[in-house]
C-alpha cells in the first residue's frame, strides 16, 4: 500500500477523484470510492443552481473543454447524496463555490453537517465567472478561506488556478488564512477550436481546458507552490496513468487528483491507476508517499545552478530500421544525418539541445547529462 | 387510511413515511417517489391541525413582499418558495404595497395564524414593530435593503459599492456628465445607491451637479418622466444611472420619444437585471442582483432556525455579490466585457 496523508486525512492511496460532473451525485461518488479512490471530491456545490447549456463538454482526443456549471443539486439535496456517497465508508471532500465569504462559509458549514470530511473551496473556475477569476486576488482568497476556516472544524483546502499571475502568492494567502492545503490546478480558460466550415467555435462560450495537455502546466504550478510555501498540495491536471501520479508526487504533491481521464475512460480507470501504482510501489519497496515526495523538486535547478557540460547526442545502437527522418528534420544545427539505417552525428555541429533524443520513436539517440 | 396503512402498503416504517411528509429531502429519491405515489393513490392527507398540536408547528411561513407587481420581488419570492416547497412548507405571501401600516397588520395576522417563521423583503418596519414577534420567539429573516438591520438574521448585498462600481464603469467608458434617477420608495436601498453614485463621481474628480440628481417613482412611468426632464436640460447628461431596471426602461422610452438614441446620445444603466433587461432594445447594461438567491438564502436561514440547527445566539448575515452585466445600453469599448 502506498499510503499518504492529506489535510490530516489518512488515505490508503494518494489518488483522489477530482470535483467535476463525473462526481455529480452520491451514487457516482460511491462508485469512485468503490473503484479504489483514496478520496473523492464532490462536484462544486453552489448556492443556487443554474440550467446547463447544451452541448457543454467537448473533446478533441487530447484535451477537453467544459462549460458545465457546477452541481445541479441544491445544497438541501446534498444531505441525502453525502449519505449515499459515504454509505460504504471512504473520504468525501465537499467542493463548494460562491462569491462572498459569508456565502462560501454557509455552504461549507452545511456540507460539514452533512458529513463531509473536508472542504475544497473553488474560487478558480474559468467558466461563467469574471474575466479575472477570484483566485487571482490573494486578498479575496484570504478573506473567503478565513471565513470558512473559522466556521468549520473539518480541514479546508483551496483549489487554485493557473489563470492568475502569481499562484504562489495565492497559496501563501491560503496558508495565512488557516487553510490546511491547496489543490492545483483548476482547468484553464480555453476555446477548444473552431469549426472552419461553419465558422463556429466548438462550444458556444469560453470554458475550462483539462486533460493531458495541461499536465506540464499543473506540474509547474505544484512545483512553484511547493517551493514557496510549506502546505500540503493536491496535484491536479492531466493525470491519466500511475506515472503521472508519481510525477506530481515527485514535484511535491501529497495527493493527486484525476478527473478528465475518468470522464473519458470511465471509473475503471481509477482501479487501473491505483493497481498499477501499488505494483510500482511494491517493486520499489515504497510504503508511503512521503518517501518519494519532492524527489524531483530537489533536482529542479535555477539557470545559474545548471552546469554547462559539453554533452552532445550520441547514437545508441544501429541500424535504425524505423522508416522515419524525424531526427534529421528536427536538427536545427545540421548535426544529424541518416543513410541506410545508419545515423551519423556531426560532433562539431551538435550543440546538445537534446531535441532529437525526445522525438526519436526508436530511442536510438541519447544525450548523457 | 392513516400513516400506518401507508407505511404497510409501501413496505417501509412509519418513520420513513413521516420523513417523506416532513423532510422529503432526506429520503432517497426512489423510495420517496414510491411512497408519494401510494400517498397520492390513497388520497391521504395528514391532519394538519393535529400536526400543529403535535409538533407545535404549522408548517407554514409568512412572506412579506413590498410590491407584488414588481418583478424584482417576484424573483426573490420564488427563491423563498422554492426552498419552502422542498421542505413541504406552505408559504403565505402578503403584498405590502409599500405601506408600513399594511405591513404591520400583516405581521400581526401572520403571528395570529401561528406561522413558524416570517421573511420580510425590503421591509420598512422599525425595530419596535418586531417586539411582539421576538417575544413570541417567531424566527424572522430580513431580505434586501431593510430599515432595521442589526440584531436580525439577514441576507443582502452591498448596494453602495454596487452602485459605485456601476457609475465607475460609466465614467471609465468616457461619460463625464452622469445623472441619477433615484427611486423614492421606502427602504434604505436607494439611499445607499445614491451614496455610491456620489462616491464614484468624487473618486473620478467629477463634481456633482444638482439637476442631475432626480428622485422619481420606482416605476416605468417614474423613469419616463424623470428622463424626459433630464433630456430637456440645457446641459443634457451623457449617461443616466437608474436605481432600478423599471426606471431604466421608462428612461429609455423617454429618450427615444425625444428623438434621441440610446446609447449614442444618452447611455442608460439599470439596476437589478430583471429578465426583461435582456430583451429590450438596446439590451440593458445593469447591475445583476442575486434576486432568486437572496430568496433562497432567506428561506435557508429561516429553516435553519425553525429546524433548530442554528443555536440562536447570534444573528447571521449573508452578504451576496452583485455583478455588473455589460450589454449595449451604455456603449462599451470591448466586447469581452459582455462575455463574463
Amino acid at each position: 500500500m502506498m499510503k499518504t496523508e492529506f489535510l490530516g486525512l489518512k488515505m490508503k492511496t494518494p489518488l483522489i477523484v477530482a470535483a467535476g460532473p463525473w462526481n455529480r451525485d452520491g451514487k457516482r461518488l460511491k462508485a469512485a470510492l468503490d473503484a479504489g479512490a483514496g478520496a473523492v471530491v464532490t462536484e462544486s456545490v453552489v448556492s443556487d443552481i443554474r440550467l446547463d447549456v447544451r452541448p457543454r463538454i467537448a473533446y478533441d482526443g487530447a484535451g477537453a473543454q467544459n462549460i458545465h456549471l457546477y452541481s445541479d443539486i441544491q445544497i438541501e439535496g446534498w444531505e441525502r447524496e453525502l449519505d449515499i456517497a459515504k454509505s460504504g465508508g471512504g473520504i468525501v471532500i465537499a467542493s463548494v463555490s460562491a462569491h462572498t465569504p459569508s456565502e462560501v462559509a454557509y455552504l461549507a458549514t452545511k456540507m460539514e453537517r452533512f458529513g463531509a470530511d473536508a472542504i475544497e473551496i473553488s474560487v478558480s473556475n474559468p467558466m461563467g465567472e469574471a474575466l479575472e477569476v477570484a483566485a487571482s486576488h490573494p486578498q479575496v482568497v484570504f478573506d473567503i478561506t478565513k471565513e470558512v476556516v473559522s466556521n468549520v472544524k473539518i480541514p479546508v483546502t483551496v483549489k487554485l488556478s493557473q489563470n492568475t499571475t502569481n499562484i504562489s502568492a495565492v497559496a501563501k494567502a491560503v496558508k495565512k488564512a488557516g487553510g490546511a492545503g491547496v489543490s492545483a490546478i483548476n482547468s484553464i480558460r480555453c476555446i477548444l477550436g473552431v469549426d472552419i466550415e461553419t465558422g463556429r467555435p466548438k462550444l458556444s462560450t469560453y470554458g475550462g481546458y483539462s486533460g493531458p495537455p495541461i499536465r506540464p502546466i499543473g506540474l509547474a504550478s505544484v512545483a512553484t507552490i511547493a517551493q514557496t510555501v510549506d502546505i500540503p498540495i493536491s496535484g491536479i491536471g492531466g493525470v491519466e496513468n500511475y506515472k503521472n501520479v508519481l510525477e506530481y508526487i515527485m514535484m511535491g504533491a501529497s495527493s493527486v487528483q484525476v478527473g478528465t481521464t475518468v470522464m473519458i475512460h470511465g471509473m475503471n480507470r481509477i482501479t487501473q491507476i491505483v493497481t498499477e501504482l501499488e505494483q510500482w510501489a511494491e517493486t520499489k519497496d515504497i510504503e508511503s508517499v512521503c518517501q518519494i515526495r519532492g524527489t524531483a523538486l530537489r533536482k529542479l535547478k535555477s539557470f545559474d545552478e545548471i552546469k554547462i557540460e559539453p554533452a552532445t547526442s550520441t547514437v545508441a545502437g544501429v541500424p535504425c530500421t524505423v522508416d522515419c527522418h524525424k531526427c534529421t528534420s528536427v536538427c536545427m544545427y545540421d548535426a544529424v544525418s541518416k543513410k541506410d539505417g545508419n545515423i551519423f552525428i556531426e560532433k562539431d555541429n551538435c550543440t546538445g539541445c537534446g531535441l532529437c533524443t525526445f522525438v526519436c520513436p526508436a530511442g536510438k539517440l541519447v544525450l548523457n547529462w | 387510511m392513516n400513516i400506518r396503512h401507508i407505511a404497510k402498503k409501501a413496505g417501509v416504517s412509519v418513520a420513513t413515511v413521516s420523513r417523506v411528509l416532513n423532510h422529503p429531502e432526506t429520503v432517497a429519491l426512489k423510495t420517496r417517489e414510491s411512497i408519494e405515489k401510494i400517498i397520492a393513490e390513497a388520497e391521504y392527507t395528514p391532519n394538519w391541525f393535529a400536526r400543529g398540536l403535535n409538533f407545535n408547528k404549522t408548517r407554514t411561513i409568512g412572506l412579506m413582499i413590498p410590491q407584488i407587481l414588481n418583478p424584482v420581488h417576484m424573483e426573490t419570492a420564488k427563491g423563498v418558495e422554492d426552498v419552502a416547497h422542498q421542505k413541504a412548507y406552505t408559504t403565505f405571501m402578503c403584498n405590502v404595497e409599500d405601506d408600513p401600516n399594511k405591513e404591520r397588520r400583516y405581521l400581526n395576522q401572520l403571528m395570529q395564524r401561528k406561522v413558524d417563521g416570517i421573511i420580510l423583503i425590503c421591509s420598512s418596519l422599525e425595530e419596535n414593530d418586531f417586539k411582539a414577534a421576538i417575544e413570541q420567539g417567531i424566527p424572522i429573516v430580513l431580505v434586501g435593503g431593510c430599515k432595521v438591520n442589526p440584531g436580525f438574521n439577514m441576507v443582502s448585498v452591498n448596494f453602495q459599492s454596487s452602485a459605485q462600481k456601476a457609475v465607475g464603469h460609466l465614467i471609465d467608458i468616457g461619460h463625464q456628465r452622469v445623472a441619477i434617477l433615484c427611486g423614492n420608495s421606502q427602504g434604505v436601498e436607494n439611499e445607499e445607491k445614491l451614496r455610491g453614485y456620489k462616491i464614484a463621481l468624487e473618486k473620478a474628480g467629477l463634481s456633482s451637479y444638482e439637476p442631475y440628481v432626480m428622485y422619481v417613482e420606482n416605476s416605468i412611468e417614474g423613469g419616463y418622466l424623470g428622463a424626459k426632464k433630464l433630456c430637456e436640460l440645457k446641459r443634457r447628461p451623457q449617461a443616466i444611472f437608474t436605481t432600478s431596471d423599471m426606471i431604466a426602461f421608462g428612461a429609455m422610452d423617454a429618450i427615444k420619444d425625444q428623438s434621441l438614441s440610446v446609447p449614442a446620445d444618452i447611455a442608460v444603466m439599470g439596476f437589478d437585471n430583471v429578465r426583461m433587461s435582456n430583451l429590450v432594445e438596446p439590451k440593458l447594461t445593469t447591475v445583476d442582483m442575486p434576486l432568486h438567491k437572496m430568496g433562497v438564502y432567506g428561506a435557508r436561514l429561516l429553516f435553519d432556525i425553525i429546524e433548530g440547527e442554528e443555536a440562536m445566539e447570534e444573528p447571521r448575515t449573508i452578504l451576496l455579490q452583485t455583478k455588473l452585466r455589460i450589454r449595449k445600453s451604455c456603449g462599451h469599448k470591448e466586447r469581452i466585457g459582455e462575455m463574463f
